[in-house]
């Protein structure tokens, strides 16, 4: 599904991202952990095209897609979210999701010309579908209202739904738990879960151990721009000198 | 007395088709060049040599003219959009600045003592008010546009990608493809706005385009309020008819030249202090204030890092 290998990456100096190779599976579940500045949302950021690797090849789907620029790899399928929600706040909830819509033909002035039918026949799907997943994360009552009257928690949701829209073979979800409490933790839970079930390839970074165990099937462990270890959610966990790593003491 | 009303008539409503389309490219692009000027020179100049030389229709000409000016636009928007939106404003410069060196230094467009022996678009003794007719009913189709275009499916793409250009690339849109648009159609109906200059003052020189006419229209644009439809509209109205009004105060000569150039650069200080979203604008919505703000919100990332 997706497979990179070798991506590198330096800022100045520093090594970000060193060699590393990832694999996504359709149905799976990855954790991606490790503590903060191990180059997980580098990573994510390396995959969606928004940081260029100095080495590496990224497999998306067959096709090779390191040189592809952002918005082409998520035409592709390749969806993802962001820590903060990034909502367009001068934009209601269900224009939020629309705007996501994987073929989005309105975004060209030539199809609105010349074929306005076209635009107006996928403005229509999209709203459906725009509400439907509105209602699947419980907030299909506020669809025409805007983000910023919304909990952050909400926020998060309406950011995961809008990488929904992409309806793409892959997401990739940077801290989705991070300010989330509430209700909206099952929400999360939920639909992240049935996502995988559907057969996509899902990647998490999460700090919150509690949401991985519950979800991840497998769990990737990042220190200092290296992947260090790989493997079941449990063991990872268990091993005392990942712990160590983590909490940063060097006993 | 009605000629001259008749004649401020058309200079607004040329005035609304310039900031209009300036609009598009600065209000709702987000993008920010100062040589709308160009395009409107480009237009003037190509409608009206292509009456002239090749003996085209006036309607024509001034068609080809804005189809001239909008595809010139992609010359200075590909190279610059392309790497990033911060190049722009400096590329528009020395694209203004070479643009008018070339009018100025070739003799195909009368170089700088002017262009004249343009063909008039009508002849008649109710020139004047068929032609002021006319341009105030193009201005109301390219109002109408404009709106449409802004509103709908892709005046959400233009308002998504004014709030968050990252968010938008990692959704699947193209920012580029739809900047390098606007600035096409903005730079389109520029040019268009030059053939309906040409073809009624029926003289052009290459002083007219300079970076005093990138004020003016960065003024109407800001303080009628960017990004809105009307406020432009009402900004080229209020800001063609300011001048003339100042005229009637009979100040000398030393006074009035430098008084109108004072007037409007302090008209933008000040709104883009006290009322950045200008005289007709909403507060929330976008507009110069989106854009400040992401301005503000990129260097404070790249401070960051």
């Amino acid at each position: 599904m997706l497979s990179a290998r070798g991506l590198t990456k330096h800022f100045g100096g520093v090594v970000v991202a060193d060699s590393l190779d990832i694999d996504l599976n359709p149905g799976e579940i990855v954790a991606l952990i490790g503590p903060n500045g191990a180059g997980k949302t580098t990573l994510f950021n390396m995959l969606t095209g928004f940081v260029r690797p100095d080495a590496g090849s990224i497999v998306f789907d067959g096709q090779r897609v390191e040189k592809l620029p952002s918005h082409q790899r998520a035409r592709l399928g390749l969806a993802r979210t962001w820590q903060r929600p990034r909502l367009f706040e001068s934009l209601s909830l269900v224009d939020n999701l629309m705007i996501a819509d994987r073929d989005y033909p309105g975004e060209r002035l030539i199809e609105m010309v010349f074929r306005p039918q076209h635009v107006l026949d996928c403005e229509e799907k999209g709203r459906e579908r725009a509400e439907r997943l509105l209602d699947r994360i419980g907030l299909g009552a506020r669809a025409e209202g805007r983000s910023t009257r919304l909990s952050y928690g909400q926020q998060k949701l309406v950011g995961l739904a809008r990488a929904l829209m992409n309806d793409g073979r892959c997401i990739l979800l940077d801290e989705p738990m991070a300010g989330v409490e509430g209700r909206t933790v099952e929400t999360m839970k939920t639909v992240v879960r049935d996502e995988a079930a559907a057969g996509k390839a899902v990647c998490i970074v999460e700090h919150n151990i509690g949401f991985i165990r519950d979800i991840c099937d497998r769990a990737i462990f990042m220190f200092n721009g290296r992947i260090v270890a790989e493997g079941s959610v449990h063991d990872l966990l268990a091993d005392k000198r990942l712990t160590a790593l983590y909490f940063g003491s060097h006993s | 007395m009605i000629e001259f009303l008749l004649t401020l008539a058309i200079l607004a409503g040329i005035n609304v088709l310039l900031a209009c389309g300036f609009n598009l490219i600065l209000g709702y692009g987000g993008l920010v060049s100062v040589a709308q000027p160009v395009f409107y020179a480009i237009g003037a100049y190509s409608s009206a040599l292509l009456s002239m030389k090749l003996g085209l229709p006036v309607p024509l000409a001034m068609v080809l003219g804005a189809l001239i000016a909008a595809i010139a636009s992609f010359g200075l928007s590909l190279p610059s959009l392309r790497v990033s939106g911060d190049y722009l404003v400096i590329a528009s410069m020395g694209f203004q600045l070479g643009i008018i060196h070339i009018i100025n230094n070739v003799e195909f467009t009368g170089a700088a003592s002017g262009l004249s022996g343009i063909v008039s678009a009508i002849e008649s003794p109710w020139r004047s008010q068929i032609y002021a007719g006319t341009i105030i009913a193009i201005c109301a189709v390219t109002i109408l546009a404009i709106r449409w275009l802004v509103t709908g499916p892709y005046g959400r793409a233009i308002t998504a990608m004014r709030n968050d250009e990252e968010v938008f690339a990692s959704l699947g849109r193209d920012a580029v493809h739809i900047k390098v648009t606007l600035f096409a159609v903005g730079s389109g109906i520029a040019g268009l706005a030059g053939g309906l200059y040409a073809h009624y003052f029926l003289f052009l020189t290459p002083d007219q385009y300079g970076i005093f006419s990138s004020a003016t229209l960065l003024t109407m644009v800001v303080v009628g309020g960017a990004a809105t439809v009307r406020g432009p509209v009402l900004g080229a109205i209020f800001l063609t008819v300011l001048p003339e009004a100042i005229r009637f105060l009979n100040l000398p000569i030393a006074v009035m030249a430098p008084l109108q150039g004072v007037i409007f650069t302090g008209l933008v200080i000040l709104f883009l202090f006290v009322k950045p979203e200008g005289l007709f604008g909403s507060k929330s919505g976008g507009g110069l204030d989106a854009w400040q703000s992401r301005a503000m919100s990129s260097s404070m990332r790249k401070g960051a890092k």
